[in-house]
């Protein structure tokens, strides 16, 4: 009699090889009513009784070893026969693949605005919003702007008729809602649309979209105010751009700095872009005029702050590579579908 | 402003080229420019033309003939202003003019040109010039342009914040360079006559004079100004007029005082009046345009009449000619407001009132005055007859206390006392050391400088912000406010409409009163000084600026429009929050594999509703019988959208009458965000334990009577939902409404019902009697029946 063990070796041996009409064979060979083990079985009366429980067990076991490895088999041939298929079914992947609807896209302007406030929030800066119609008081006046002084110039205003308002120039009077609702520590972004009466051009339009930043507490400083616009720049643009801050002037802040931006394009080297000076403009800020903490009843001894302003169609206009600040504006689908 | 990098260095010693001047300058907060280079060339001779002949193969070239003395030369020459006898700049072969261009032997049109006889602009003097630059016919010929020239000058272009006032002038500038570079400032002797008589015709009738000086010089003689006067008034953009006029226009661009003189005998009287104006005073100012005065703007006058508006313009009659003998030299300090209220009104502006609306040094009037009539007696001669000096306040320097600490406090970071010395004292501010502070004393040109903080900015500003640290702690506390820009709600309206190709659209707010009434909507809020017509009002709806979008797109050819925006409207209640979306055309484009596909299907009434049912973030937001539509919606097809009891939105079709011109329907949306904004911030979904037994699917077939809303047939489906617990969801899968087989006035609904037992398989029995006691329901409450 064959060695037990032998057999199942063969019979795994057979499995392996086989295909779908030997596979039946083989089940019949060695599990069926004459097959080999069912023999053996058959055969035990005639053995003691300890060989009678051993071989009895290995023969089973050896029958339950084989009918799985064959019904295992027989399940991988279905499969592979199935998959076989496949070969005649090729589709051509370069024919257009179909999604009922067409691109959506978010305006340029909005997700320049998202984008800018995310970073800042991730500064640990809240957000903040402000009317679009504001009074001269919360537009200039509390911002250290006299009327009939020049800097009032520079931003052109739309009045209501028959009231006394105007459209905000700036998101600047958002600092002042900030301050009055709240008490230090401060640290908001107010982004928002803003108006300024000037004929328009490719890089002015009379609607446009700023986001102002504020932080109010005891003890900061301007290497603060650097700090947190350099971080923003290199979280916003690129990790490794230089920027530079420049004196500048602004009523509510002393000192005011306007901040510059390596080119992203040229790296500096200068372009078209740059104007060929390898630096883009970006933002305004400086530390907070103790005059405007006065106009919210602030202690200017205790409390320093910083405040900034970025122009988001300025800044929508560089990273997008867009010549002409109109097109935001006139909401063509040609335009729109590209973002 | 336009600035001499020559003349400026007469008042600072300094070694910077004029673009590492630019440098220095953005360095300290001036922004500048290089507009006209100094000697950008080399090998450019003068030169006479001797003869002028038409170039043979062109009608617009001329074929000359110049000699530099020693040579002749053949040069071929386009420019229209030449003619024979001129003493013009020959750049030689071999020359290099700016931008590194050098000119060679060449032939043009078949003709030797032997060099290139230059305009201004190719010699980089001027950003613009028209023709060859013709040099002064007594020019010496043979000699390098550069020397003829004087010493070539670059003219820069400088912007000056608006505080600073002091800088808009060559000193002014030269002041903030010496404070950078740490170099003394050297200001031209001055010499002053002490023993004069006093002028005694001044009066100041206003306080809006702070301060008058007046001399009076006669015998002078009014004539043409010295070349290098008409050369440094040309490079500040100032044309020259007459030797007086030049001079009081060359002190002003030197110290930034601005003066006027007066030709004394065209004065009604020889009394000098400063005072406001009474209304429907008139005066013809020197740019020969007449002005309407109003009261209470500053002028001076004679005893008749107003002679000059007051920093802004002088008169025309009064006004220096040849004639001219004695002058009245007037150098004044004017309230900076009322100049600019009254510049703004007279919408009239010059470098005068430019000046004086940014705020003039109590000092430099007096300076200034003495600058002035040592240049005239030198030039025109004459001879100062007398002076007088008169204010109507009494001025004193502002003194400021500086403490060292709060210097680090606002910069972050620790200046050397010693430094800050410096730097202060180069700005010409007086110290005096006490302790832990300094008190110091601002000069009169530093109006700007009024607290302690613009101090700190000078510090920082002369120091460089360069050298301030960025902070490496501090700079981060935690954020615990739950909003970003955009409103929960408004997020999610924008990701799901993106996804199904909607595209944002971004308006401006004003519109034109027309566009309004198109939908029959009013205006609140109109613009009192608007740009244009088309911008007179703002937006009550965002309807308007989306349809004109709408319009806008179909006209390009899009065959599908959907568009939504966010923004404010400006409604009877003020400013509102509010979304909307505009739908229109096809919903999707043809696909080959779907050659099956019969229906083309269009944004309607449905499929539109169908979005916004399914854009809206919670069941708090129902969808009900729009009972007041406005009257741009199609009266039948139009939906409101309830919350909390509040309508807040609508949807519908566009009256038909409104897309006339559209071949489909105009599906809109809005809806007021103000109050819900918050909500969906809040909202918390609770989980539900879902069945494990398996859905039966039913189909039922009902009829009702057509004027039957849907709804009722949904009221009670859904009670019987909520009662029998089996029944766990109904779909409408069809509707037909062919009365010929149905019946007059009858319509039928075919739902999908899905029955589950959360506990066990369903038997038929026991979903055949759920149904029968919905058909019972249906029938007894509504007289819907099963279609049979």
């Amino acid at each position: 009699m064959k060695d037990i063990r032998q057999i199942i070796n063969e019979a795994l041996e057979k499995v392996k090889n086989a295909d779908v009409s030997t596979l039946e064979n083989i089940k019949v060979k060695y599990l069926g009513k004459s097959g080999v083990l069912t023999q053996i079985l058959k055969s035990l009366s005639s053995y003691s009784i300890e060989d009678k429980k051993r071989i009895g067990s290995e023969a089973n076991n050896a029958k339950s070893v084989i009918e799985t490895e064959i019904e295992n088999k027989k399940e991988n041939l279905k499969k592979f026969l199935i998959d076989e298929k496949m070969h005649k079914e090729k589709l051509d992947y370069s024919k257009s693949f179909y999604f009922p609807f067409s691109k959506g896209s978010f305006h340029p302007v909005i997700q320049t605005i998202q984008d800018i406030t995310v970073v800042f929030k991730s500064l640990g800066f809240a957000i903040a919003e402000g009317p679009e119609i504001e009074t001269d008081w919360y537009n200039f006046e509390a911002l250290n702007i006299p009327n009939n002084h020049p800097a009032r110039d520079t931003q052109d205003t739309f009045y209501i008729e028959g009231m006394k308002a105007l459209l905000r120039t700036h998101t600047s009077p958002g600092q002042i809602h900030v301050m009055e609702k709240h008490k230090p520590p401060i640290k908001a972004v107010v982004p928002g649309k803003v108006y300024r009466n000037e004929a328009s051009n490719a890089t002015h339009f009379s609607t446009f979209h700023q986001v102002e930043g504020l932080s109010v507490d005891e003890n900061i400083t301007f290497a603060d105010l650097k700090a947190v616009l350099s971080d923003f720049a290199h979280k916003f643009f690129d990790s490794d751009i230089n920027i530079r801050f420049r004196p500048s002037h602004f009523q509510f802040t002393e000192p005011s700095a306007e901040v510059d931006m390596q080119c992203i394009f040229c790296k500096g080297k200068g372009c078209r872009l740059c104007k060929s000076s390898g630096w883009i403009e970006i933002l305004g800020c400086g530390m907070v005029h103790p005059n405007v903490l006065k106009a919210v009843h602030y202690d200017s001894g205790k409390y320093t702050g910083y405040a900034f302003g970025l122009g988001v169609e300025r800044i929508a206009m560089f990273k997008y590579g867009i010549d002409d600040i109109r097109l935001f504006y006139e909401n063509d689908l040609r335009f729109l579908k590209q973002f | 402003m336009k600035i001499s990098y020559n003349l400026l260095k007469k008042f600072v010693d300094f070694e910077a080229s004029p673009s590492d001047l630019t440098s220095i300058l953005m360095s300290i907060g001036i922004e500048s420019s290089v507009i006209s280079q100094g000697c950008g060339w080399t090998g450019v001779v003068t030169a006479k033309v001797l003869d002028v002949q038409k170039h043979p193969g062109s009608d617009k070239l001329f074929l000359c003939r110049v000699s530099d003395g020693t040579k002749e030369y053949s040069i071929v020459c386009g420019a229209k202003n030449i003619t024979l006898g001129q003493t013009v700049p020959l750049a030689k072969i071999g020359a290099v003019l700016p931008g590194s261009f050098e000119i060679k032997n060449s032939k043009i049109r078949g003709v030797n040109s032997e060099g290139m006889i230059c305009s201004e602009k190719e010699l980089g003097l001027k950003e613009e010039s028209d023709g060859i630059f013709v040099l002064d016919e007594k020019t010496k010929v043979g000699v390098p342009l550069e020397k003829v020239l004087g010493g070539v000058d670059s003219v820069l272009e400088i912007e000056i914040a608006t505080n600073r006032g002091d800088c808009l002038s060559h000193l002014g500038i030269a002041r903030e360079i010496g404070a950078k570079l740490r170099k003394t400032v050297s200001v031209p002797q001055v010499k002053v006559l002490k023993k004069l008589p006093v002028l005694n015709c001044i009066e100041i009738k206003s306080n809006l004079c702070k301060r008058y000086i007046g001399s009076v010089i006669s015998g002078v003689k009014v004539g043409d100004s010295p070349r290098w006067l008409i050369d440094i008034l040309a490079k500040s953009g100032i044309r020259s007029i007459n030797n007086i006029v030049d001079i009081t226009n060359f002190v002003m661009i030197e110290f930034g005082q601005p003066l006027h003189a007066f030709d004394l005998a065209k004065l009604s009287s020889k009394k000098i009046i400063i005072r406001e104006s009474a209304s429907l005073e008139k005066i013809t100012a020197l740019d020969g345009k007449n002005y309407k005065l109003e009261s209470g703007m500053l002028v001076i006058a004679d005893e008749q009449k107003p002679v000059a508006i007051a920093g802004i313009m002088g008169g025309e009659f009064s006004g220096i000619d040849e004639k001219t003998e004695t002058i009245f030299l007037e150098s004044a300090i004017f309230d900076a407001s009322s100049i600019r209220k009254t510049s703004k009104k007279l919408n009239l502006s010059s470098d005068s009132s430019y000046r004086f609306e940014r705020g003039l040094g109590w000092d430099i009037a007096e300076l200034a005055v003495w600058r002035a009539v040592n240049l005239i007696t030198e030039i025109a001669g004459g001879k100062q007859e007398a002076l007088e000096d008169l204010h109507t306040v009494k001025y004193e320097k502002t003194k400021i206390a500086l403490r060292f600490e709060r210097v680090s406090k606002i910069l972050g970071y620790v200046v050397e006392e010693a430094e800050i010395g410096e730097i202060l004292r180069f700005l010409g501010i007086d110290l005096q050391t006490k302790g832990e502070m300094i008190l110091c004393t601002i000069p009169s040109w530093r109006n700007d400088i009024k607290i302690e903080v613009d101090l700190i900015e000078e510090i920082a500003r002369i120091k460089g912000y360069d050298a301030i640290p960025t902070s490496k702690t501090n700079i981060y506390y935690s954020y615990t406010a739950n909003n970003s820009f955009l409103s929960s709600i408004v997020e999610e309206f924008r990701i799901k409409l993106k996804g199904i190709g909607f595209s944002e659209a971004l308006n401006c707010s004003f519109l034109e009163v027309s566009e309004l009434e198109k939908f029959g909507l009013r205006y609140y809020y109109k613009i009192a000084n608007p740009i244009s017509k088309e911008n007179e009002f703002l937006r009550s709806s965002l309807l308007p600026c989306l349809f004109k979008n709408l319009m806008l797109n179909i006209r390009q050819g899009s065959e599908t429009v959907s568009l939504f925006e966010h923004g404010k409207i400006f409604a009877d209640v003020g400013e509102r929050k509010t979304f909307s979306a505009i739908m229109c055309g096809r919903v999707w484009h043809e696909w080959w594999k779907w050659t099956e596909q019969k229906v083309n299907p269009k944004f309607d009434f449905y499929f539109g509703g169908g979005i916004i049912k399914n854009i809206l973030p919670s069941e708090e937001f129902m969808i009900v019988e729009n009972l007041t539509p406005p009257s741009y919606f199609h009266i039948g097809k139009t939906a409101a959208i309830l919350f909390r009891g509040k309508v807040i939105g609508r949807f519908g079709i566009l009256k038909p009458s409104l897309t006339i011109d559209i071949k489909d329907e105009v599906f809109y949306f809005e809806m007021d965000l103000e109050s819900v904004e918050n909500i969906c911030v809040k909202k918390t979904t609770f989980y539900k334990a879902y069945s494990k037994f398996p859905i039966v699917k039913r189909d039922l077939s009902v009829t009702a009577d057509k004027s039957l809303q849907f709804a009722e047939i949904e009221k009670v489906i859904k009670t019987v939902m909520k009662s029998g617990g089996i029944l766990k969801d109904y779909s409408l899968f069809s509707v037909y409404n062919d009365e010929t087989k149905l019946g007059d006035g009858k319509i039928s609904y075919a739902f999908r019902l899905s029955y589950r037992n959360d506990k066990k398989t369903l038997s038929d029995k026991e979903v055949n009697d759920d149904i029968a006691i919905l058909l019972n329901k249906l029938d007894s409450d509504l007289n819907v029946k099963l279609r049979q």
